[in-house]
């Protein structure tokens, strides 16, 4: 469990996390979403006391991150997949991180080859790859077998089978009971990944929902019928809001599928189709996040 | 849960030490040039009238020598800040003054076991090849106390360097400020004369403690062992201080 208490972190021109309250629930994937700049891997770094924040606090676990005996087995980390000396090797990175926290050197070996890095474990991390220092990083996150996982864009510059593995690992460990923080800015990673989400703009909450209600929100229903005229009339008096599209199809929003099944039925209509449309987490990010987008792209 | 136990933190930090090739570069030149030093030194020494003074001849190349201790104890910090590894170092260790404890341990040991093993060259060197009255014997107090002043000097230079590393930060800034507070600055106030200039001259950490200060502005070996030590503990304190407040 991560609990934010008006967390704010100001920087001499602007501000990076703008009061801040979040809880983390253990037990499922959190995806932490938010434009470029909008304050995630600063209000991360605060949580793990990286950074000291202006106001407010960041307890993991009911503390304060500094005051966790042994961090690495409460709470495994990834800010940076670059953050490493690039003259050591993959082992021997893991073995100081482990032996700092008294952990024993087998779990070294263990992680190694749960990420798939045997091969290259006593090489120098300096020819490594973006997606391998990814791999290497998840690996000293996982090294005290932690309650809570942070993780900070883990699938950047990971190839498909990469994103896939990381997918199921943090299925799997949210599934464990294990508190499940990710960020990311590729929407339909996060699609597949999160149960919940916490959106951040310009170090604002935007939203703080499960993922099921945010997509919800942005759902609606598409009926066909060769008597659309008649049925747009029948479900705008049943109080939707009906929509003619190009293809000849009705989109409806206000009313879920079997009410717009039940009209359809009443007024004797027949059916050539009737399917819920999910909006795409990207839409409904898009229009979360719309004015809260810190660098954009002006047209000339 | 109990705190991690210091030890473990010691293992952690060698590891760090002992991984990159940094160490092994600025290791094996120490050797190099302080034992090479040592034996030209004593053999150029026809003879000498006392043992300590042999001795301390033979230790000339802990003047120069002593840098690469400057340039191992600043890059055990400063690389960590350079690559961003001081984010893994934190999170695993968020007492951060105990890690730098832990760091500076493990480097100034280092130090201290090079330099042991360079003073018994040294010493065999002014013993074989330097004619003495009465020979250098290993049991002589004075020569005793110049071994062990030395040994003792270069575990405070490996501190000094560290804790200009954890100030300082960059690689070039801590370097540089170790390099010409120990090597450039006391022989350049010895030079520039005056009172004031050799009371600087003496008041600056140089390489050589003592009597013979390598160009510098001699001293009596307790009170350049005094000032290298404060200079130490002052700038370890500093830096302690910065780590803790900063954000990384």
């Amino acid at each position: 469990m991560i609990e934010l208490v008006g967390l704010t972190k100001a920087y001499r021109t602007r501000v990076a996390v703008d009061d801040l309250t979040v809880t983390v629930e253990p037990g499922r994937v959190t995806g932490f979403l938010g434009p470029n700049g909008s304050g995630k891997t600063t209000t991360m770094r605060c949580v793990l006391g990286l950074t000291r924040p202006t106001s407010g606090t960041a307890r993991v676990l009911g503390r304060p991150y500094r005051e966790l005996a042994r961090p690495m087995r409460r709470v495994g980390a990834l800010i940076d997949p670059r953050a490493r000396h690039p003259g050591r090797t993959a082992h021997a990175h893991l073995l100081a991180l482990a032996q700092s926290n008294a952990l024993p050197p087998r779990r070294v070996d263990h992680v190694i080859e749960m990420v798939g890095l045997e091969s290259v474990a006593h090489e120098r991390v300096r020819g490594f790859s973006l997606g391998m220092g990814q791999r290497l990083g998840i690996a000293a996150a996982l090294l005290g077998d932690p309650d809570v996982l942070l993780l900070d864009e883990p699938v950047n510059g990971l190839d498909p089978e990469g994103i896939r593995w990381v997918r199921e690992l943090l299925r799997d460990l949210a599934d464990e009971g294990r508190t499940v923080l990710v960020s990311s800015h590729l929407m339909s990673e996060m699609e597949d990944t999160a149960d919940h989400l916490v959106v951040l703009g310009r170090g604002r909450l935007l939203a703080d929902v499960p993922m099921a209600d945010l997509l919800g929100a942005h759902s609606a229903v598409r009926v066909r019928s060769p008597q659309a005229p008649l049925l747009a009339s029948a479900l705008r008096r049943a109080g939707g809001i009906v929509e003619l599209q190009l293809d000849g199809s009705l989109r409806v929003e206000g009313l879920d599928v079997p009410r717009v099944g039940d009209v359809a039925f009443e007024a004797g209509v027949r059916l050539h189709e009737l399917t819920r449309v999910t909006a795409s987490l990207e839409a409904a990010y898009l229009a979360l996040t719309g004015d809260d987008v810190e660098y954009r792209a002006v047209a000339p | 849960m109990s705190r991690v136990p210091f030890g473990a933190l010691l293992r952690s930090e060698w590891t760090k030490l002992r991984s990159v090739q940094a160490t092994w570069w600025c290791t094996g030149l120490y050797l190099l040039v302080v034992g090479a030093a040592g034996w030209l030194a004593a053999a150029s020494t026809d003879g000498a009238a006392q043992a300590d003074i042999a001795v301390q001849t033979a230790l000339t190349g802990f003047g120069v020598g002593q840098l690469l201790l400057v340039v191992l104890g600043v890059l055990a910090v400063t690389t960590e800040f350079a690559s961003g590894q001081v984010l893994v170092s934190l999170t695993a260790v968020p007492r951060r003054t105990r890690l730098l404890v832990a760091k500076t341990v493990v480097v100034a040991a280092w130090c201290v076991l090079l330099s042991a093993v360079l003073v018994v060259v040294c010493a065999l060197a002014a013993r074989t090849l330097t004619a003495v009255p009465g020979g250098v014997r290993p049991t002589d107090p004075a020569v005793l106390r110049t071994l062990g002043l030395q040994v003792a000097a270069a575990g405070l230079v490996g501190v000094l360097s560290v804790a200009l590393g954890a100030v300082l930060r960059s690689t070039a800034g801590s370097t540089g400020a170790g390099v010409a507070l120990t090597f450039v600055l006391p022989p350049a106030f010895a030079l520039a004369g005056g009172e004031i200039a050799s009371r600087v001259s003496q008041g600056l950490p140089a390489l050589r403690v003592g009597q013979d200060a390598f160009l510098a502005v001699g001293t009596p070996w307790p009170v350049g062992m005094a000032i290298l030590g404060a200079w130490a503990a002052v700038v370890w304190v500093g830096g302690a201080v910065l780590l803790e407040r900063r954000d990384v």
